[in-house]
């Protein structure tokens, strides 16, 4: 009988736990401690759904991940930059819903077009960061001279800082960094680059306060410090209140704010890897938003009566077409391939290969139907998306040509051309959300117009598959790019240009006058001459088919139906200070 | 016993050098560059060397690995290489979530394993001794992923009467992290709706990853007690007319406890280590998921040092429960 009366306890417990606080929406603010760094009470009224944004409230948001460090300079990625945009603001930014552009942020305004060497900012007044100290030209001054000096152990970390501003130390892009006054700062560049604001609009060149980095040693490599304390360095729209890796971020308005006060009394992110957790964590109410959605969890989100938000793409995913892959790797002893010659170096064979991709049955199975056909490698909200395309002749989805123009370099169905085809393994990214669905839905497209394809693949972030890649050893790949800023030069430049007179080793695309091309087209500061110019180079590589670019990939957010006022960016560079919830 | 306890210490130092020379290799044979795990499409060549050498990577494998070890003689288990953060302090940090839901798992093992172990001994040939049996088979082979979505889909997603991931309502608990146990933190912090919000975060986590441990359990203490029922001390005590209840907990449990014990320590070491199943589906943020997410992102100090982190642990807790053998059973010995 005792048996009985243990499991018969045991049993109640977990009900009267279950019963218990089943409803804690009910008696919301009873146990909440005040949030800290707020003394007034919080205005937690709220209005009806739809109508007037209140403040108020906490939302709490589920993440892939949280951030790699809380020092912006040391971040790349999009999920951290969610973390550090809430905490920290650079003097410009990209206008929400834009790529192309530019407004003030701790900047007020500045002086400085494309082709100036000289660029003058004059900041925003009466800015504090987090911990109480102003923020001024020479806290600007300090930020620039701190990442121009980084250690050498940190920056490896610093990927944005080395792309933009070409390098570290004393012969990079930045010649000088004065504070002219108090709230004016002028940068002189070494030569002019057009695209100079852009790149330090990007969340990682987010001003800290030099006190906070100080006092945390955030140049010592052996301190590593920054990621784990509670940084009070940004002058953004929260303060983050407590920072619990793998667990939650929590941030609490900032009531000091130089601008509009975030509407939200708190927020909280947490880190959920898989997207079906994620959706389940909204289903049963533990978040009330989260990003990434799986494109196959569209429908499970409307029809559980949750918002889709859809976010536009700044990606593309492509198929790299390499006509000298057989010669590099044989070169670098990998025995991929067992015929040397390459049916791909036939330029008639690439485009057939362009011709049997049907993109937008791609984008109906693989991408929940969100994305548009990729014509050319700038999405379409690039400001350069229309002008590039001007110089590309798209080859559409036409089996009967592709059939053709195998003819035409002597292949048919007694001796089909064979090509080898990767794609890599334990990866998804926003431009591919299924590699190895997408593989098999192409292997057959081109399989309908005769290929024979050699199916390969390799783990993504494993020398192998990346590395590979770009060595330039696969004959046909799948990979992408999500940009950082909106210029043709982080796309077509980075992918195609000559590197010491040598092409680019993922592509093999040495065409006479590409480089000069490239080189031109970068050096030009005038826009419209610009875009013409990237156009011709656009034009050379479609031209070539020395890859193809598939699908932009839309990403989507989810969300309850009482969270109003987010707003996607294509960037991804989304803040949730204008953030409300309607009430119940 | 002192003795004893200080040559199994002892002990430890080969044990935990071979091991982390067997970890610091499996890792490297494993697919996967950290370099390229970080860099991501940026990668090139060259960034990929520079991620490299200042990870350390690019030197001699003998070269990494002395260091490492006289980074652990100094008691310092390196950083991560993706956050930089000291792995012990990210190790002490999410440890006590990890200890909480295997103490929860082994309370609710324990509670019901025990008890349903001697109720069936004690009603040998039954149909509730078979069901009894049925059941705990089920128990051991069901798979912990699917238990524990679909505990997750019934109690929490469709019939929402528990929380679905997560270790405390944050949106309505906020309190001082002190010891990031959330049920200890919420008394603490004297906020008994806290406690019990914790406990309900526990329920689902706690069955799903207790219920192998609930199986093995009951197994062992029927196998075990059915033993000790018939032994003539027994037969001895129910003849002499002692109340039922002390020959049971007196002469019978007592006995019996010794296999149970062995298996409730190797199985609290198990779930210390092996909770990354339960932690991923629950969003559980302690040392199983930490150690799942370094091995996606081929963070091979935090793998390293979080696996020897975790040795070290099942190994202690071992010596535990050889220690409390003697307590048990007096006629055990250690010199």
């Amino acid at each position: 009988m005792r048996t009985w009366r243990w499991v018969s306890v045991l049993a109640v417990l977990v009900l009267v736990l279950a019963a218990c606080g089943q409803q804690p929406a009910a008696t919301p603010d009873e146990e909440s401690e005040a949030p800290a760094g707020s003394d007034e009470p919080a205005p937690s009224e709220s209005a009806g759904a739809g109508g007037e944004p209140v403040a108020g409230g906490t939302l709490v948001f589920g993440g892939a991940r949280l951030a790699d460090s809380l020092d912006p300079v040391q971040t790349s990625d999009g999920e951290s930059f969610r973390i550090l945009q809430q905490i920290y603001e650079p003097l410009v930014d990209l206008k929400a819903g834009t790529v192309d552009e530019l407004e003030g942020v701790l900047a007020e305004s500045w002086e400085g077009e494309p082709d100036s060497t000289e660029y003058v900012f004059h900041l925003r007044e009466g800015v504090m960061f987090h911990d109480g100290t102003p923020f001024d030209a020479e806290a600007v001054k300090f930020n620039f001279d701190r990442w121009q000096n980084l250690p050498e152990e940190l920056q490896a970390n610093a990927y944005y800082y080395d792309a933009v501003l070409d390098g570290f130390g004393a012969d990079n892009l930045i010649e000088s960094v004065e504070a002219t006054d108090e709230l004016t700062v002028t940068i002189t560049l070494r030569e002019p680059n057009p695209t100079f604001l852009y790149g330090i609009a990007l969340t990682a060149f987010s001003m800290a306060s030099p006190a906070v980095l100080e006092a945390m040693n955030a140049d010592d490599p052996t301190a590593g410090t920054f990621g784990t304390d509670v940084s009070l360095g940004g002058t953004g729209p929260f303060v983050l209140e407590s920072y619990t890796p793998e667990e939650e971020a929590t941030f609490v308005r900032n009531d000091d704010y130089w601008g509009d006060p975030a509407l939200l009394d708190r927020l909280i992110i947490r880190p959920i890897s898989d997207p079906a957790a994620r959706l389940q964590a909204l289903q049963g109410g533990s978040i009330q938003g989260y990003d990434l959605v799986s494109p196959t969890d569209y429908e499970a989100v409307t029809d559980g009566g949750f918002q889709l938000l859809e976010r536009l793409s700044f990606n593309t995913l492509y198929l790299g077409i390499n006509p000298l892959a057989r010669e590099n790797a044989e070169a670098a002893g990998k025995d991929f391939y067992a015929d040397t010659e390459s049916p791909l170096q036939e330029l008639a064979v690439r485009q057939a290969v362009a011709h049997a991709i049907d993109r937008d049955a791609l984008i109906e199975a693989f991408y929940g139907g969100r994305g548009t056909p990729a014509d050319t490698f700038m999405p379409d909200t690039s400001g350069w998306a229309e002008p590039v395309a001007g110089g590309v002749e798209v080859l559409e989805f036409d089996q009967d040509t592709a059939r053709e123009l195998l003819a035409e370099a002597g292949y048919g169905p007694e001796n089909p051309p064979t090509v080898h085809f990767w794609y890599p393994t334990e990866v998804t990214r926003p431009y591919m959300p299924d590699p190895r669905g997408l593989h098999e839905a192409v292997t057959q497209m081109l399989e309908d117009v005769g290929f024979v394809v050699e199916p390969g693949s390799d783990i993504w972030d494993d020398p192998g598959y990346l590395g590979d890649a770009q060595a330039g050893l696969y004959d046909l790949h799948f990979l992408g790019w999500t940009g950082d800023f909106d210029d043709p030069s982080n796309w077509y430049g980075v992918h195609f240009g000559y590197s010491q007179g040598e092409p680019a080793t993922q592509f093999g695309c040495d065409v006479d006058g590409l480089e000069e091309a490239i080189d031109d087209a970068s050096a030009e500061l005038d826009s419209t001459t610009r875009g013409e110019k990237w156009a011709e180079v656009a034009g050379i590589i479609h031209g070539e088919a020395c890859f193809m670019t598939m699908v932009h990939g839309d990403t989507a957010l989810a969300f309850t139906e009482e969270v109003q006022g987010y707003e996607p960016n294509p960037t991804g560079s989304e803040s949730f200070a204008k953030v409300w919830l309607s009430g119940e | 016993m002192g003795k004893f306890i200080v040559r199994r210490l002892l002990l430890l130092i080969p044990i935990l050098v071979g091991l982390s020379l067997l970890i610091f290799l499996f890792i490297r044979l494993l697919p996967g560059d950290p370099a390229s795990a970080i860099l991501g499409e940026r990668a090139t060549p060259e960034s990929i060397a520079q991620v490299r050498a200042a990870l350390g990577l690019d030197r001699p494998l003998h070269e990494q690995y002395l260091e490492y070890l006289g980074g652990l003689t100094r008691l310092d288990l390196g950083r991560s290489f993706l956050t930089n953060r000291d792995v012990v302090g990210d190790f002490l940090q999410r440890f006590p979530a990890t200890f909480e839901l295997t103490a929860a798992a082994m309370i609710f093992a324990l509670g019901l394993g025990i008890p349903l172990g001697m109720f069936t001994a004690k009603r040998r040939g039954s149909w509730i001794d078979q069901a009894g049996t049925v059941i705990s088979l089920v128990g051991i082979s069901i798979p912990i992923f699917f238990l524990g979505l679909m505990l997750k889909f019934l109690f929490a997603i469709n019939w929402q009467i528990l929380p679905d991931s997560g270790r405390i309502d944050l949106v309505h608990y906020s309190f001082e992290r002190i010891t990031n146990m959330m049920t200890v933190d919420a008394l603490l912090a004297g906020s008994p709706g806290g406690f019990v919000d914790a406990l309900r975060h526990l329920v689902l986590p706690g069955v799903a990853l207790g219920t192998i441990p609930l199986a093995i359990i009951m197994r062992i203490t029927r196998a075990s007690v059915v033993d000790v029922l018939n032994e003539d001390y027994v037969r001895t005590a129910n003849a002499k007319g002692l109340p039922g209840r002390i020959v049971d907990n007196r002469h019978v449990l007592r006995n019996a406890m010794l296999p149970v014990v062995t298996v409730i320590g190797l199985q609290t070491g198990l779930l210390l280590g092996g909770a990354i199943l339960t932690e991923t589906i629950f969003g559980w943020g302690g040392v199983g998921k930490w150690i799942y997410d370094a091995v996606v992102a081929s963070d091979y100090q935090v793998i390293q040092s979080g696996v020897l982190l975790l040795a070290l642990i099942f190994v202690l807790v071992n010596l535990v429960v050889d220690v409390s053998y003697a307590f048990l059973n007096p006629r055990i010995r250690y010199s």
